[in-house]
């Protein structure tokens, strides 16, 4: 059975510290409990936590749903906003972790990523080497939300255009994203809707490029 | 207090539900009658006119094709269908009778939530997640398998398509053996009305799947229709009765993994137990711990399920794969089912978790699901039937005998089937066997002329009276019109 990877990147900065990080905490429990009911996800889902401020921490590695057990966060008092940082410890795990395919055996589905943050990077140049990076490994989708009034949406459609974006840094915006994600992960068992009646964009296009 | 709110529905009647949603879908809010005994669903987007008449033709004739025929009440158990159409604040709502609290797990860590087919059909869940209590004998699957394909069955009969069957759209109970067709809102007339889906993963057809990309209107796109029900159907059988995807194998396709699904489950779609081409057998060294021994197709070939099914699964996937006009009927797969059933023996470990299991008449006879032999010699009726008076031919069609077990006219009688037409004469038992100090004993309840002919002079046995069952035995079991005729065989174990 293929895995599906689901990398989410939380900001631990020190802005998001009381009451915001305590409602992403409950947040994303109540996230892991919906999914443990769905017999999809427990079927194939495979969950990673990445936190980041200064520095970027694994919270828990790419870990079999029903073997999660969320760690403490901790968040402290102030400092910079690395999402750069993030994003380089997400491509390290991403090659550690991830089953590619090849022609001997079925690796995992393409793996999601949730990105959630209340700033914008302060690694600006190191971001956007990493966004580079990120857009080398083969994600099947990625979404991220930026949350508050000083979340800067511009840096994370480098990344994707998928990007939510919230006036406010509380339970709801919280609530909302990680909603996003668990129907996002359970879509995988769904009916197909038809295709629409327009035009397919081709699929992929290969041009040879003569220099 | 939440509000009582009435609507008037499309037929004139009046519907109340309890203002509160008690859950929604990918479509709908839904809400209880104050009874509990109905729900209805709110479109929360607009229907435009096509919706709301194929909504009236579901409500309306499609259901009285089912449900209004000789035996149609036998199919209110078999289905969640659409009973009433009504509005409420520009909104279009369905309602349906309640699913029965059976649908729902009683206890355990998923407590009240619907017994949704995904967690029976997987192994892995079987495995990890499912307590014991709720996942039922393989006796149970079979007749969830035979409730299933009799819906289907009655639904082609009046020319509808489900269009999106699935485990998701199925619920079962494996500890009373019942099976319900929810979501039938989605219905499609093959012509009339076109589908607003695609199908299901694991279960679209491949030629769905091999033309998902074409435009709507393309001559060459294949919609879903009574042949596409027939493959899901097939694998919804094959993985109910071998916890495992009958295309799911080890063959490589293309390296990304989307691509590699897409020709998995389509254009280059291949059984993983193909009898010649072994190149999609599963790879064992990537099936996880938690998958065994369901995954193993060497230790559970699709054999173990008997003659009548295999032959089909054979048809479905192998000749009918790619062939869709060569699919099984979900009429066979109920008449296969149901004489399947006449071969399952109780397994003589007790603490085997299939309990029941196809016999197979050889010294060799042992359960495939836990490798406990099967001791006891039993008696087999292989039945013939009549062309030409007096002359019979092998029907392919046996009863394996259990001490205490029933005969029934569907056996007797080769033109009564077991299904929702059967009058209620026809289920009581016209006889029964037993076995006493090693032998075997056939008890006539009810049969007027049953004959044995097994010497020169034949035999009238009356009822109330009994007759011990010997090797070769020919027992006339009626001079009905369609009667049959058994020739009894001690099995070889
Ligand atoms: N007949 C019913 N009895 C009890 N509960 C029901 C019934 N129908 C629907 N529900 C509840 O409402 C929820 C949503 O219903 P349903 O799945 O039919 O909506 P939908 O929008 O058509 O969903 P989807 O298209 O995602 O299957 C279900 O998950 C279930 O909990
Ligand atoms: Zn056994």
């Amino acid at each position: 059975m293929r895995r599906l990877p689901v990398y989410i990147l939380i900001d631990t900065s020190g802005s998001m510290k009381g009451e915001p990080i305590e409602a992403v905490k409950v947040c994303l429990s109540d996230m892991f409990s919906t999914l443990k009911n769905d017999p999809y996800s427990l079927e194939t889902v495979w969950v990673s936590v990445i936190t980041f401020n200064k520095e970027a921490q694994v919270l828990f590695p790419l870990t079999e749903l029903d073997k999660i057990v969320v760690p403490k966060i901790s968040v402290p008092d102030d400092g910079p906003t690395h999402i750069g940082r993030a994003l380089e410890l997400l491509c390290n795990q991403y090659d550690a972790e991830v089953r590619n395919t090849n022609v001997e055996q079925k690796g995992d589905w393409r793996p999601l990523l949730f990105i959630l943050t209340d700033g914008k990077p302060s690694d600006i140049l190191h971001y956007n080497n990493m966004v580079e990076e990120v857009k080398l490994r083969k994600f099947g989708n990625i979404f991220a939300c930026a949350a508050g009034m000083k979340a800067k949406k511009e840096p994370l459609l480098q990344l994707t255009s998928n990007v939510l974006e919230s006036a406010s840094i509380d339970a709801g915006t919280f609530k909302q994203f990680f909603q996003y994600v668990s129907v996002t992960i359970t879509e995988g068992g769904k009916s197909v809707q038809m295709t629409p009646d327009i035009d397919n964009p081709p699929e992929e296009i290969e041009i040879q490029l003569d220099f | 207090m939440s509000q009582l709110i009435t609507v008037k529905a499309t037929d004139g009647t009046y519907f109340d539900f309890i203002d509160e949603v008690i859950g929604s879908g990918a479509m709908k809010d839904v809400y209880f009658s104050p009874d509990h005994k109905y729900v209805v669903g709110f479109f929360r987007n607009n229907q435009d006119g096509r919706s709301i008449d194929r909504l009236m033709n579901i409500v309306g004739i499609y259901r009285d094709k089912i449900f209004k025929q000789a035996g149609g009440d036998y199919f209110k158990d078999y289905f969640c269908w659409p009973e009433k159409l009504v509005e409420w604040n520009g909104k279009i709502g369905v309602v349906c009778p309640a699913y029965n609290k059976k649908f729902f797990f009683e206890s355990g860590m998923f407590k009240g939530k619907e017994k949704e087919g995904k967690w029976f059909a997987s192994a892995k869940l079987r495995n990890k997640f499912l307590p014991a209590s709720e996942k039922g004998t393989w006796l149970n699957y079979l007749q969830i398998c035979i409730r299933i394909a009799r819906a289907v069955r009655r639904l082609h009969a009046a020319g509808l398509a489900h269009s999106d069957l699935s485990y998701k759209n199925v619920l079962v109970d494996p500890q009373t053996g019942s099976a319900c067709i929810i979501d039938c809102d989605g219905l499609v007339v093959p012509g009339k009305y076109p589908p607003d889906v695609a199908g299901s993963p694991d279960f679209i057809a491949p030629e769905v799947m091999q033309t998902k990309t074409l435009k709507v209107g393309d001559p060459n796109k294949a919609l879903p229709s009574i042949y596409t029900d027939r493959h899901a159907l097939a694998v919804l059988i094959y993985m109910y009765l071998l916890y495992r995807h009958p295309l799911r194998g080890g063959k490589v396709f293309n390296t990304d993994p989307a691509k590699d699904e897409e020709l998995a489950m389509g254009k280059f779609a291949l059984f993983i137990e193909h009898p010649t081409d072994f190149s999609n057998r599963p790879n064992y060294k990537q099936i996880s711990e938690s998958e065994m021994p369901q995954s193993d197709i060497d230790k559970r070939p699709y054999t173990l399920v008997g003659p009548y099914l295999k032959a089909l699964f054979d048809r479905a996937f192998i000749e009918g794969l790619h062939n869709p006009e060569k699919r099984p009927s979900a009429a066979e797969w109920e008449d296969a089912l149901v004489k399947t059933a006449d071969l399952v023996v109780q397994c003589n470990n007790s603490k085997c978790d299939s309990h029941w299991f196809v016999f197979n008449n050889n010294e060799k006879c042992q359960c495939p699901f836990c490798g406990a032999k099967f001791k006891e010699k039993v008696p087999i009726f292989n039945f013939y039937y009549s062309k030409s008076k007096g002359t019979f031919r092998p029907e392919n069609y046996s009863l394996v005998i259990h001490d205490n077990g029933p005969l029934f006219t569907w056996h007797v009688n080769r033109y009564v089937t077991p299904n929702e037409k059967i009058n209620a004469k026809d289920k009581v038992p016209v006889g029964d066997f037993h076995c006493q100090r090693g032998n075997w004993y056939f008890v006539n309840r009810s049969l007027e002329s049953l004959w044995d002919f097994s010497n020169s002079e034949k035999k009238h046995i009356k009822p109330g009276e009994q007759v011990e069952l010997k090797q070769g035995q020919k027992l006339l079991l009626t001079t009905e019109e369609g009667g049959r005729l058994a020739i009894v065989q001690f099995s070889e174990n």
